[in-house]
């Protein structure tokens, strides 16, 4: 599908929801009605059911970091300086020979050895409240449903892993809690579980007035009357209640999560909401939650672009190349797949009010980890960085090589929702083989 | 135009043909389900319900809420022949009954979109005086504005118009409702072009009932929730996504007959003129709404016979006889249709009484059977979908909630207070309101999700486990189950009472031992009572109605 095409389709108002596009033939319906339930805690409703047990015994993890608003890339890993989009800033060399990035990003320069980058991304949307769904969502074909966010689609294809703990945590500024939006199609319990603020989720702490050997007593005394109540019965409802009960329980026997950080921990990550959210991201990966989102916000530098980035990026400089070199110094960056993205680039021309505005056309995208290539670079842009040169890579590529990279087979898997067998990933789309080891 | 028309009439009038069996004019309608059932099957049925499973059954179901110890000595020790009838009927006149039928038409009309003090009283006030669905739908589509008693009746409407996050005003997504909640079928991926599945959903059907609400609007001169109508003047245009051709069509029911946008000079557009002193919207001469709650809900429209009694069904017996609930058609039959066509020419035939419908529903054996499958066990789901056993169903948040007080014996620490709107506070809650705030926040699905399948999440269980309003329900004070269980000193006692207060039943012996143990090993006898009682409120069984 070209671009045209595809923003035409982007603009119509859709009413489908994630009930909708139910395909009801009755024998279908048999299958869905029982892996709905049974497929509670993550597994069921594949087409390919062998595929989610094998990937549930995967110990791989996704850290997902998130720049929402579009991070300029000309300030970052595209820099283009002395050229008439350029902007002040100088570009620096890194640990890559031949491979410069903005000054603004000198201890991420220290670690290109172990990152490999796209400077070839192409997307459709640029409007933040459309693409950031979109693109989070892999951009799949359009087929009526709503499309899982990327977190939600490992929880669902991977499952919780050994950890028991929920499989998508989302460290974000703002507003904790249960974010059920994310989950589309797949229904609200593949949502993310927010931890906002670096608060604990509500309800969190057992009860003053409650000792930990009295929570485990009463426990006791629910799973006896659990299994008093099984007997005879059909096991699938009292299942589903008992593994979220069992989840809760996990989550507060990690109250360590939230607890205060190590100030060593926080003079490496920075000092700061990004510092303080990826420091929890890690403690979060090294429990075994398998995929975190860390958030940051604050990037739409429409005005005032340059100093807006002087201020952010040292902040995401620090905290991304922290969390790299932490991962790799604790043996956890061979099993953990590490993106940085938003949701666009910014245009290189700057604006009337020294700001740059969105820009899908031509952005790049960094990662490393589990099945990632290190130290390499693919994709162009041309001399201004307005356009992407040869060969441009759109998101539905990356979901491919991400899926790849985590030991799923996108070109085989596929969902079923309700009857309906869905591609995990755009079907026009494959992973790009030069970022995959 | 016409030839599209006239093939979809065709088409549906073929589809949804009633069937129905003409049952023995003696047979009641439950004895009826009952024979139908067994001759579907040659399982092996479950065995009735015991009375105290039965007795916490209906009680959830027809007042909302557990019973209280001494409903379950009284109705266990009855020795009356007839005591499930009798037990029905009382039920059904209980002051409970509106309250508990308002919250389950609100869950399924509104699907948590939210509440407001007008729209309760409506619902209240029609099962307390036992309005009939086709009354009740057609006083939502148009109320009597003058009649207090109708005033909130608009809130389904206005509701959906209102603006959410950056979305435009959600017109389809009205008529998609109407076409779901009232008539089974779910026409929103018609809405671009003819259904790609299912042949029997046409743009056209979809874009017939679309015309009926594009030209509502929010009335803004009145104190409570109400829809005002601009003048169409011409038919609605559409085109399908696949095609150059452009259609028109006024106002029309799924399968029924177009109206035809007639054309007023603008002295004699409007039957009621706008009133531009009290900002009264005027009423059009030709009315969508007005043939919209005319026609819709009537015994002459066999998809809204149906519609209701499988949702009424569902909500009783797990699942649907047509599942999903809004996908009625051709290639989804009825695993049991002769009782859907039955179920829903019989309501027909008793004027759309939901009163009656949940009589007939409780008194079919299929209701009173046992949620334990004796033997074999790996037959179990075959078992459920052939109606042999009682199939487990979730509680509603408010089930949970109001149970959950009763259990307690905290229900009078919280006032009613139906007007006014509660907003989630950090401090603990002082009004029944703001105690449901904290279930629904803890429970309930996300706006606009339907609430049919049972979805537990860690939330819920979170806020069982550690909130402090839990914790307040059951530690000791204020007269609550735990401080009178403390009164009592024999332990074997306490644990009956514990059981017949939290669980609607007596121990079991191996119940009774463990739970004695713990009484008698813990230090504090207090916290021991108040950890047994949340041991109970956070099981399985509590939690589920079977």
């Amino acid at each position: 599908m070209n671009n045209q095409n595809k923003k035409q389709a982007s603009q119509q108002q859709r009413l489908c929801t994630p009930a909708h596009h139910v395909m009801s033939r009755r024998e279908l319906l048999g299958v869905t009605a029982a892996s709905g339930l049974l497929g509670f805690g993550g597994l069921g409703g594949l087409v390919q059911p062998l595929v989610a047990d094998e990937l549930s015994q995967s110990d791989k993890q996704v850290l997902f970091i998130w720049i929402d608003g579009g991070m300029s890339q000309l300030e970052s890993w595209d820099p283009k300086p002395n050229t008439k989009f350029g902007g002040p800033f100088r570009s620096i060399q890194t640990t890559l020979p031949g491979i410069r990035v903005s000054e603004l990003m000198p201890k991420t320069a220290q670690i290109m050895h172990l990152l490999a980058l796209d400077r070839g991304v192409t997307t459709v949307d640029n409007s933040h409240s459309a693409g950031v769904p979109r693109i989070q969502r892999g951009d799949p074909k359009d087929r009526g449903v709503i499309y899982p966010y990327f977190g939600s689609a490992v929880a669902k294809l991977m499952g919780q892993g050994k950890s028991s703990l929920p499989p998508y945590i989302w460290v974000k500024p703002g507003s904790g809690g249960f974010k059920y939006q994310d989950a589309g199609f797949l229904g609200p319990r593949y949502g993310a579980l927010a931890i906002g603020d670096g608060q604990a989720p509500p309800n969190l702490l057992l009860p003053d007035t409650l000792s930990h050997d009295d929570n485990s007593a009463r426990n006791r005394l629910r799973n006896f009357a659990n299994q008093q109540y099984a007997a005879g019965r059909n096991p699938t409802f009292s299942e589903a209640q008992s593994f979220v009960f069992d989840s809760a329980d996990a989550l507060m026997s990690r109250q360590a999560l939230f607890a205060d950080p190590d100030p060593a921990d926080v003079q490496l990550y920075g000092d700061n909401e990004l510092g303080r959210d990826m420091l929890i991201g890690r403690k979060m990966l090294e429990a075994g939650v398998r995929f975190v989102k860390v958030n940051s916000y604050g990037w739409d530098t429409h005005g005032d672009n340059f100093n807006g980035h002087a201020s952010l990026m040292p902040r995401f400089d620090q905290a991304f190349a922290a969390v790299v070199l932490d991962l790799q110094e604790r043996g956890m960056l061979d099993k953990t797949l590490v993106i940085a993205m938003s949701e666009f680039g910014r245009t290189p021309r700057i604006n009337g009010h020294v700001g740059r505005d969105h820009w899908p056309e031509a952005w790049s995208i960094a990662m490393t980890g589990t099945g990632i290539r290190r130290g390499v670079v693919i994709g162009e842009t041309n001399k201004t960085g307005t356009f992407v040169e040869n060969e441009s890579h759109d998101i539905g590529d990356f979901f491919h090589t991400w899926f790849a990279a985590l030991g799923v087979n996108s070109l085989e898997t596929e969902y079923l929702n309700n009857g309906q067998p869905l591609p995990i990933a755009h079907d026009d789309c494959k992973p790009i083989k030069e970022l995959l080891t | 135009m016409t030839r599209l028309r006239l093939s979809c009439g065709i088409i549906f009038i073929f589809v949804i043909a009633l069937c129905a069996p003409s049952p023995a004019r003696s047979e009641e309608l439950h004895s009826a389900i009952d024979r139908l059932i067994e001759d579907s099957t040659d399982g092996i049925f479950a065995e009735q319900a015991t009375d105290f499973e039965f007795l916490r059954r209906i009680f959830l179901d027809l007042t909302g809420e557990i019973p209280a110890p001494s409903d379950v000595t009284d109705f266990v020790g009855s020795s009356s022949v007839n005591k499930r009838t009798e037990l029905i009927d009382r039920l059904l006149k209980d002051e409970r009954y509106p309250r508990r039928m308002s919250e389950l038409f609100n869950v399924m009309l509104m699907e948590r979109r939210g509440t407001d003090p007008a729209w309760k009283r409506f619902l209240v006030d029609s099962f307390k005086t036992n309005r009939h669905w086709d009354s009740l739908v057609k006083t939502i589509i148009q109320p009597d504005l003058a009649n207090e008693n109708e005033q909130g009746a608009g809130y389904f409407l206005t509701k959906r118009l209102e603006k959410y996050g950056q979305n435009p005003t959600d017109f389809p997504g009205l008529a998609s409702d109407i076409g779901r909640l009232f008539m089974g079928v779910d026409l929103a991926c018609a809405q671009c072009h003819d259904h790609l599945f299912i042949d029997e959903y046409r743009q056209s059907d979809f874009q017939g009932l679309y015309a009926f609400v594009t030209n509502t609007f929010i009335r803004t001169d009145t104190q409570f929730p109400a829809i005002g109508q601009k003048v169409m003047k011409k038919p609605l245009e559409f085109q399908s996504v696949f095609e150059e051709e452009m259609f028109t069509t006024g106002p029309r029911l799924p399968g029924g007959v177009e109206l035809e946008v007639p054309e007023y000079d603008n002295k004699n557009e409007f039957a009621v003129a706008p009133d531009p002193q009290s900002k009264a919207p005027g009423v059009p001469a030709f009315n969508p709404l007005h043939y919209l709650a005319s026609t819709l809900p009537t015994s002459k429209n066999p998809r809204f016979q149906i519609n209701l009694v499988n949702r009424i069904w569902a909500s009783m017996m797990g699942t649907g006889l047509v599942w999903p609930l809004d996908q009625h058609h051709n290639d989804n039959p009825a695993t049991h249709p002769k009782i859907l066509s039955l179920m829903a020419a019989e309501f027909a035939q008793h004027d759309f009484d939901i009163k009656w419908l949940f009589r007939q529903l409780m008194l079919t054996k299929a209701y009173q059977r046992s949620s334990i499958l004796l033997s074999p066990l790996g037959d179990i789901q075959k078992a459920e979908a052939e109606y042999r056993v009682f199939r487990e169903r979730a509680l509603s948040p408010e089930q949970l909630m109001w149970s959950v007080l009763k259990a307690t014996g905290t229900e009078s620490r919280y006032p009613i207070e139906l007007e006014g709107d509660s907003k989630l506070e950090t401090t603990l809650p002082t009004t029944i309101e703001q105690v449901a705030e904290h279930f629904i926040a803890s429970f309930a699905n996300p706006p606009r999700e339907p609430e049919v399948e049972f979805a537990p999440s860690v939330r819920g269980s979170l806020f069982l486990l550690n909130s402090e309003l839990v914790q307040s329900w059951v530690n000791n004070g204020g007269d609550n189950s735990t401080e009178q269980l403390l009164k009592i000193s024999d332990n074997t006692e306490v644990i009956d009472s514990l059981y017949i207060t939290v669980l609607s039943r007596p121990p079991t012996p191996v119940e009774l031992n463990n739970m004695r143990e713990f009484l008698l090993s813990h230090p504090n006898r207090p916290d021991a009572i108040a950890q047994l009682v949340w041991a109970l409120l956070s099981c399985n069984e509590f939690l589920i109605n079977h």
